[in-house]
């Protein structure tokens, strides 16, 4: 039971026009994850999502959810997948509570799951009103409502907080975060801020031109990046020439010596070098770069 | 589950006006011939004297194949603009239900609300006999053949316009061809028996009715296959 499956795709593959759009990926979300989908605009995110919910079939690769293979088992799979995907989709012209029923009949659930979903969401006041007049943080929580409708075993919501002000994706993320906890639903959620992710989610997943470059948790994500390393010392203008002969280039400003990207055992040398030559260390430190700084570095790497 | 798909779908017409032009669309025909009749009230009747009932449905049935025309594409159009406007295709194909039963339900929508057009303008035409003093026995046969006739003869249109409707996005070029194809209608009596668009017209008038009903009807099936076939397979965008 350790780690089982929810969706695993396999060399997934989608071209247009001999182009691809998203290439060779192998994407693997873990029961009762937040699972963030990471990736720069045209990255191919809404594509993969597309392919997850059988809207468009990919070239070639395998998808398989909930343990099967989504392309035999198609109607069983999406009965357990609530989804939203990109801009919200509703008829304008019908108040929430009738948009909801119209899905509703299709589902074939009882009518009071309508009133609860509503409640999840709370649009339980709004919910006689036509749609076009909702706010665009209503309309979508009106499509993650949409999406609760069928008791789903997994979410899927394809940049969910796109165009929403701060408030709307605080209430969108809010929303997110009790789905494993609260409901035991295993989340994929896309966009295209990672530091909308590193506050729900638990694993990422980022794609750039199709391809996966980052899979992990959002903890290896931080260790992977490298870090600057800052030491402060008696005499930095002699310990900066020791460095160089240990080959870390360092650049010295205002009593701060500053390395880039050293490892643990460099770091350990320069120290027990400088010990040697009679310097007094008083700091070494090590800057944190922000998430979204390791972000456009993993995004950038290969370019 | 395409009945599950239908019932979502007349939820989803309500207030689109679809159910207003459903029973406008006959009423208008008859109306124009209250107006005919009611104007020219001496003139008509004594030249359809041997049969009035006759003389009112013949100055009827020459407009109902072009109401059949505009019908078929404006049900098919609002029909499939209810899931293009706010992209709600992509949602309703993410729900648990296949796309075929999708596809039928909308054809089996614009069927039905065609249908009451069809069994409401014998109706109104009745009615409006009646009016007139007209009177019994009604000519039945007559009355059923204007509404159903043209319009099973009219099924390849339908199948035709529902497929351009679903298809494109833009819903401009399904209802210019469909809305050309109504207006040129009367004047394409002359060429062959072959044009499917002659049909209704021939189901209407021709002694040989029942080819051309049941060739529109086989067509209709026909094109509505194979655009089911392009329905299941296409990318959502």
């Amino acid at each position: 039971m350790v780690n089982e499956m929810i969706i695993q795709t396999v060399q997934l593959t989608k071209k247009y026009r001999g182009r691809p759009a998203v290439d060779q990926l192998n994407l693997e979300i873990a029961k009762g994850d937040i699972y963030g989908f990471l990736g720069p605009n045209g990255a191919g995110k809404t594509t993969t999502i597309r392919m997850l919910l059988g809207l468009i079939q990919p070239t070639s690769g395998s998808i398989s959810i909930f343990g099967r293979e989504l392309k035999r088992n198609k109607l069983h799979i999406l009965r357990r997948i609530g989804s939203l995907v990109e801009s919200p989709s509703y008829y304008g012209h019908l108040s929430a509570t009738e948009n909801l029923e119209a899905i509703r009949r299709i589902l074939d659930v009882p009518k009071s799951r309508i009133d609860e979903v509503l409640d999840i969401v709370s649009l339980t006041k709004e919910a006689r009103r036509p749609v076009k007049g909702f706010s665009l943080g209503m309309k979508q929580r009106l499509g993650i409502a949409a999406s609760l409708l069928g008791n789903p075993e997994l979410l899927i919501l394809d940049e969910p907080t796109n165009g929403l002000d701060p408030s709307g994706i605080h209430e969108i993320r809010e929303l997110i975060k009790r789905m494993p906890e609260q409901y035991g639903i295993t989340v994929l959620v896309s966009s295209h801020l990672l530091g909308e992710m590193e506050q729900m989610a638990h694993k990422v997943g980022i794609i750039r031109e199709g391809r996966m470059i980052f899979q992990d948790t959002i903890d290896h994500l931080r260790l992977q990046a490298a870090h600057d390393i800052q030491l402060v010392v008696s005499e930095p203008d002699a310990a900066i020439w020791i460095a160089r002969d240990l080959g870390q280039t360092g650049t010295l400003q205002e009593g701060i010596m500053t390395f880039p990207g050293m490892k643990d055992a460099q770091i350990a040398h320069l120290v027990k070098r400088l010990v040697e030559n009679g310097h007094a260390i008083y700091r070494v430190e090590q800057t944190k770069k922000s998430l979204e700084d390791i972000f456009m570095q993993v995004i950038g790497e290969g370019a | 589950m395409m009945l599950r798909s239908l019932r979502s779908d007349l939820l989803k017409i309500r207030r689109k006006g679809l159910w207003f032009l459903v029973v406008a669309a006959p009423l208008g025909l008859v109306a124009m011939q209250g107006l005919n009749f009611g104007l020219r009230y001496d003139y008509l009747s004594d030249r359809y004297k041997e049969d009035l009932w006759g003389g009112l449905i013949s100055n009827i049935n020459p407009f109902i194949p072009m109401a059949l025309f505009l019908g078929c594409t404006l049900v098919s159009s609002l029909a499939a603009n209810i899931e293009h406007q706010m992209s709600s295709w992509k949602q309703l194909l993410a729900l648990p239900i296949s796309r075929s039963a999708v596809f039928l339900a909308k054809l089996l929508l614009c069927v039905l609300l065609l249908t009451v057009s069809c069994v409401l303008l014998p109706f109104f035409t009745a009615g409006l006999g009646f009016l007139l003093g007209f009177q019994s026995p009604l000519p039945l046969s007559d009355l059923l053949g204007m509404g159903f006739y043209p319009y099973l003869a009219a099924w390849p249109l339908l199948a035709l316009q529902l497929w351009l409707s679903v298809t494109f996005r833009n819903q401009a070029l399904p209802v210019s061809l469909g809305v050309g194809a109504a207006v040129i209608s009367p004047f394409m009596g002359n060429l062959s028996e072959w044009l499917p668009l002659n049909w209704p017209m021939l189901a209407l008038v021709e002694a040989s009715r029942l080819i051309f009903i049941i060739s529109g009807v086989v067509l209709g099936i026909v094109l509505a296959l194979l655009s089911l076939a392009h329905f299941n397979r296409k990318d959502v965008d």
